[in-house]
């Protein structure tokens, strides 16, 4: 447990930052859910049939157009897949579409772009196109061949209006700019946004030129930088749309408007500025005041790891300069981003998740779960209950009185009224993942028929393995026999809970991180017994409570904290060989760690992570947890230096600032033993490399299956460098041989707890990649 | 709906309340056999029978303390989901799909929030219950709830209905205060006025609208606000007043009423102590606290307190009255079928009740005695010993005195009940034995329930055979209801 908390912790604060701290990134899967970007998974796997044009379906992107008596072609997306994408074949048949149908064809007085699918307009642009594009400066060219078709679009002269239900992402929401009306459903469904910067790229449909035309620069570039949607109402005070209306209704709406746009009866208005904007965005000088403020923020969010957003204020600026190229200079810039190591690691990073959504056994193999018992109402059983109610699914949070469980209910409570503030959630959908939670206890007589229905039971305790067992034995006799027990332990094995108990094969690990609503990840530890259908269901109920779920072997630390044991003890090493605290967490932030781990030390708390650090010395990785002395923390505990939640740890927290007291630094300096004059870059290194190396050391192992989940691990549960895709993608971009002779340098020259893992040598000497592309 | 021809009768009794007493063929010694004979409302060989087989209540607490944040409609949730928490048979789930037994949603509740005029139906489906069970919300005054459990007893005794969840709620931290009535006028006039004054600018005409010429609000329209008050319409007089007049008239001294006070609060304190009330209550925040509830309540603490009604020789003060109170608390009904199939064991079964109401300007908070007197009468096997279960409402200590003089006065039986025999004395050691309103609060659309679930739990727990609860409400309103202990 202790050590879950810790790299939960970090992984916590990790994910937190980079969500606050860089726009682009955000590796939590809810951000990337509404990317831009649409699922690519099926098409890389089967591509679809080729399309066989037939009656009453002459295209495969789009449905027969339908003209209404007044003249109104109406032209519905769809795809052939479940959701509508952009991608070049579809614009290609478009023009076709276009050039046969409506250019010259008098009796079209007016356009309307709706959907065949309810509730999905078109979700972005598809991922796969680029991939397939090698050399990516034969974009421009293919960018280009689209843009030729809004324009031809615009030639014919006739209002141009959009139905949207459902989320117009992307290329989608480009396209209704290139409109002259837009209709937006008030569905929960429908979104509009411009998400490419997610994934390392730029709007290149026209986005970074069209947008703030509309919404005016400010909210332009918050939503482009930021890559965050906004839903009808807002979209509607802003300008992005003309009109909200019931989804029922958005087509015929739409069609009305058309006509009335044709025969001039409607004209579109421009959403007025504020004063306050006007003085703003219409003159140089509040022009320069607001770049002057963005430039900031991007540079303080960015760190300056992630090109996307530079691009983006490039081209916004180039564009409000030079008028005449301002789309060639965009699609340039797409081209030159699309190049970049930082977006092939984002959308790695968002493919690995797409991966991560599907398990391999069998699609019948999960049994449902409609009831989940949590045992245990602490901070991490209450965020499990949180996400698990939210999804529609009866929790029974069980502790051992009501006073316990009545603080993990208000702790959720406490989250929920925090998302009805940001509008995330209605009242209603408030009260039902309220009511979904029941309180138990030992004591109340309604208990036992309340677990004769529970369908999985995940246990959240302290870690003592007694306790489990005895926790198994219990919920074995009082459960049905289909229900699934899993443990919430980091540090005891669950072969070991799982001995002596009625049915083993129903035993799991399921591995949060805290805070569990915020961490995107979960590690599921099968043990040797565990039958398939547990771990399905397992999966299964892991992907409904929204947590990318990976499949780890059952050794100590499993895979996230294993891989944090040596950065620990590096960390240790590293101030003993004079590096100073601020200097520490200095660069490894600027290596792209959301936090760095003197401050991470303070935030898990330092009790808990000397804990963890010894649990790992203690465990089965040698060499590999030596070089440090992880007592530097140890006898931080007795002083009662714990971290931030005692005020003191390595820094003193006093208001908001934190500051390094001179008590801290004559007790760091007790442990310095050499002040080596190590460079940043080194710090980096020696502390990166234990990591990398451990990680690559799991998939050695077996202890994870392949890179994509070794990536999608450490980035998710730790926040590791998202821009550099994951441990692996990172030694593929640095190449593999190059970082084993760099540690081969560090081992002779520190000790064998720098020796590379035998794979990392196969595949240096192999000249061998992780990742294909 | 075709009713049974039981239920036909059940209801013409119902309506024609007092029996031929040529019906009633023998006197009886033992409560058993007047049980088998007798001439309730809903006798024992009824072919369908309405037990209580559960209830619940939100710890009732003070108003603008604990449920300061919550809406009225919240509370009456959160019952309503410690209820289905407690008996988890009465929902079932499967994926997507939630079925339930319930049949129908009933609600007590007086002060109405505007956005939740049908309280019951929100808070229904707002606590996950599926879309199909219908639902009403009742305004009764302090009886609203025990008007909300007979409906729903109604339902089961005609067949309309095998399950009913019957309860209510109020909160008093959101009381609809209202601007004054002109005020009110000039908002909602606003947009005719604005409309036939066209070609002025919109803040001139608007100005002109709610200022101009002599209908123009004055200061006192702009800042005079309407709160509710707790007194009654057609007199306009204070509850507390009418109560306070009533003990003069009755001769109830400061000093009983401050006895009585203790009393109640010593109880419910003990009650508390005891867990009695574990498994009533369900837990708000992890506590079932009831913050009204002051156990060091002494003689010498209570008589400090001035009069706080009639000023300055009423007997009436803040301790002996019963406070504001939010709170919610549900009861569960059913037949008696129906709760045996479902596997559960009933509390008790609902036998016979009454509204009887009386004069407002006279005797506003009299029902209990009235009501009480109904039922006797209809059931003259029944004498008022048999019962060895009270509940009664306290909303003043004066006032259940008040009460319990009138049913032990012959005066007042032969000047007010027609010549009949009167009540007779109540056994204090029966009643309210648990701690009363004045001690636990009063939400007014909630008391009922309160009063309905630790009757039936205390019938189980003392062994006895009869529960009667009674309770006043605003507008002479009175009820009172009879259970019997099931224990089959």
């Amino acid at each position: 447990m202790m050590l879950g908390r810790l790299a939960a912790r970090k992984a916590a604060r990790g994910a937190f930052l980079c969500q606050r701290v860089h726009p682009t990134i955000s590796a939590l899967p809810a951000r990337f859910q509404s990317t831009a970007a649409v699922e690519a998974e099926e098409t890389i796997r089967a591509p679809p049939p080729s399309f066989e044009p037939k009656a009453g379906r002459k295209y495969e992107f789009f449905q027969d157009i339908e003209m209404t008596p007044e003249g109104v072609a109406v032209i519905r997306f769809d795809g052939p897949k479940s959701v509508n994408s952009i991608s070049f074949d579809m614009s290609r048949e478009a023009r076709v579409m276009w050039e046969n149908e409506i250019a010259n064809n008098a009796e079209v007085k007016a356009v309307v772009f709706s959907s065949g699918k309810p509730g999905m307009f078109i979700a972005g642009a598809d991922i796969f196109d680029l991939k397939a594009v090698e050399n990516k400066q034969d974009l421009v060219g293919l960018i280009e061949e689209g843009m030729d078709f809004f324009q031809l679009m615009k030639d014919k002269k006739i209002p141009l209006v959009c139905a949207i239900d459902g989320p117009a992402l992307g290329g989608g929401l480009e396209w209704t700019m290139w409109c002259d009306y837009r209709v937006a459903s008030d569905s929960p469904k429908t979104k509009l946004g411009l998400p490419e910067v997610k994934l390392g790229l730029l709007p290149g449909f026209g986005g970074t030129q069209n947008l703030h035309e509309l919404v005016g620069l400010q909210n332009a570039m918050d939503m482009m930088l930021t890559g965050k949607d906004v839903r009808p109402d807002k979209a509607k005070k802003m300008g992005l749309v003309d009109l909200v209306v019931a989804s029922q209704s958005v087509e015929s709406v739409a069609i009305q408007s058309a006509i009335d746009l044709a025969t001039g009866k409607l004209k579109p208005k421009r959403k007025k500025k504020s004063l306050m904007n006007r003085l703003l965005e219409d003159n140089p000088i509040g022009q320069k005041l607001i770049w002057n403020q963005i430039d900031k923020m991007v540079a303080k969010n960015t760190n300056g790891n992630y090109p996307a957003p530079y691009s983006i204020i490039q081209c916004v600026q180039h564009g409000l300069a030079n008028p005449a190229t301002k789309y060639k200079n965009e699609r340039e810039q797409f081209a030159k981003l699309a190049a970049t190591p930082e977006s092939e690691a984002l959308i790695g990073i968002f493919d690995g998740m797409t991966q991560m959504k599907k398990h391999n056994f069998g699609k019948d193999a999960a049994r449902p779960v409609n009831t989940v018992a949590v045992m245990g109402a602490g901070l991490m059983g209450a965020g499990i209950a949180q996400v698990t109610a939210e999804k529609g699914v009866t929790v029974l949070l069980k502790d051992r009185n009501d006073e316990a469980v009545g603080r993990g209910q208000s702790y959720m409570k406490g989250n929920w009224d925090k998302k009805l503030k940001r509008r995330r959630m209605t009242k209603f959908k408030h009260n039902i993942a309220s009511s979904n939670v029941i309180g138990l206890t030992d004591d109340n007589p309604a208990t036992p028929a309340h677990f004769a229905r529970a369908g999985m039971v995940i246990e959240a305790v302290f870690e003592d393995l007694d306790l489990k067992r005895k926790i198994v034995a219990d919920v074995e006799s009082q459960t049905p026999d289909h229900c699934i027990f899993a443990t919430n332990t980091s540090a005891i094995p669950i072969a070991d809970i799982a001995q002596g108990a009625k049915r083993p094969e129903n035993i799991i690990g399921m591995h949060y991180f805290s805070p569990v609503p915020s961490m995107p990840l979960l590690e599921i530890i099968p043990h040797e017994g565990t039958s398939d259908a547990t771990k399905a269901t397992a999966f299964e109920v892991g992907s409904k409570q929204g947590k990318t779920c990976i499949m780890v072997k059952d050794v100590p630390g499993f895979y996230v904290n294993r891989c944090l044991g040596p950065f620990l003890v590096e960390v240790s090493a590293v101030v003993r060989d004079g590096v100073k605290l601020e200097a520490l967490d200095k660069a490894l932030k600027n290596f792209g760690m959301p936090v760095g781990p003197v401050t991470l030390a303070d935030e898990v708390g330092i009790d808990v992570t000397s804990h963890v650090a010894g649990f790992l010395s203690n465990a089965d990785l040698g060499d590999r947890m030596g070089g440090g002395d992880i007592s530097l923390m140890k006898d931080m505990i007795g002083k009662g230096w714990l971290g931030k939640k005692s005020g003191q740890g390595f820094y003193t927290y006093k208001g908001k600032k934190k500051t390094i007291s001179p008590e801290v630094e004559a007790y760091v300096k007790g442990f310095v033993q050499q002040d080596l004059g190590l460079s940043e870059k080194e710090v980096q290194d020696r502390i990166v490399s234990r990591f990398v190396n451990e990680a690559a050391k799991c998939l050695e192992d077996d202890i994870i299956e392949n890179p994509v989940v070794g990536d999608i691990g450490l980035v998710f549960g730790t926040g590791f460098a998202p821009f550099r895709g994951g441990p692996f993608r990172y030694l593929d971009q640095v190449g593999v041989g190059n970082y084993v002779d760099m540690m081969h340098g560090f081992a002779d020259k520190y000790g064998p707890q720098f020796e590379p893992c035998q794979l990392l040598k196969d595949y240096a000497a192999a000249e061998k990649k992780f990742h294909s592309s | 709906m075709i009713l049974s021809r039981n239920a036909q009768r059940l209801l013409r009794l119902n309506h024609t309340k007092i029996l031929p007493s040529s019906s009633i063929t023998a006197s009886f010694s033992s409560t058993t056999s007047a049980a088998a004979k007798s001439t309730f409302l809903i006798p024992p060989d009824a072919a369908r029978q309405v037990v209580i087989v559960g209830g619940v209540r939100l710890p009732f607490s003070q108003s603008s303390t604990i449920y300061e944040d919550e809406l009225t409609v919240d509370l009456q949730r959160l019952a309503i989901t410690g209820l289905l928490n407690k008996y988890p048979q009465l929902v079932t789930k499967n994926g997507d799909k939630t079925t339930s037994v319930i049949d129908y949603v009933i609600a007590g509740n007086v002060i109405q929030e505007v956005k939740t005029s049908n309280i019951a139906r929100e808070a229904a489906i707002n606590a996950g219950l599926p879309y199909n069970i219908g639902a009403h919300t009742i305004a009764q005054a302090c009886i609203s709830a025990n008007a909300a459990i007979t409906t729903g007893a109604q339902q089961i005794m005609t067949g309309q209905a095998d399950v009913v969840l019957a309860g209510g709620v109020e909160s008093f931290s959101d009381l609809p205060i209202r601007l004054s009535r002109p005020f009110r006028q000039k908002l909602i006039g606003m947009n005719k006025a604005l409309k036939k004054k066209k070609g002025t600018h919109p803040a001139i005409a608007s100005l002109q609208h709610f200022f101009g010429g002599k209908e123009g609000l004055k200061s006192k329209d702009l800042f005079g606000l309407e709160t509710p008050a707790i007194a009654n319409y057609t007199t306009g007089e204070v509850m507390g007043v009418s109560s306070d007049k009533l003990s003069a008239k009755f001769g109830v001294s400061r000093q009983d009423q401050d006895e009585f006070t203790v009393r109640s609060h010593t109880n419910a304190a003990k009650a508390h102590l005891d867990g009695f009330y574990k498994d009533e209550i369900v837990p708000y925040n992890g506590s079932r606290e009831e913050n009204g509830i002051k156990g060091d309540s002494t003689i010498e603490s209570v008589g400090k307190l001035k009069p706080a009604f009639v000023k300055p020789h009423g007997t009436h003060t803040a301790a002996n009255s019963s406070f504001l109170t939010d709170g919610a608390a549900m009861s569960l009904l059913m037949s008696e079928e129906k709760a045996l199939e479902l596997g559960f064991k009933p509390w008790a079964y609902l036998r016979d009740w009454s509204f009887h109401a009386c004069d407002p300007w006279e005797e506003l908070l009299l029902g209990p005695t009235y009501c009480t007197h109904d039922i006797l009468k209809r059931n003259p096997s029944l004498s008022i010993n048999d019962i060895g279960v009270l509940e009664i409402h306290e909303a003043f200590a004066g006032q259940v005195l008040s009460n319990l003089v009138a049913m032990d006065s012959d005066k007042f039986a032969q000047d007010r009940l027609g010549g009949a025999d009167k009540v007779g004395a109540l056994d204090m050691s029966k009643m309210n034995i648990k701690g009363g309103s004045l001690s636990i609060g009063h939400p007014f659309g909630a008391t009922g329930s309160r009063l309905l679930t630790t009757a039936s739990r205390r019938l189980q727990q003392e062994g006895e055979q009869f529960a009667l609860l009674a309770a006043c409400a605003d507008g002479g309103l009175g009820h009172a209801c009879l259970i019997e202990r099931y224990d089959k």
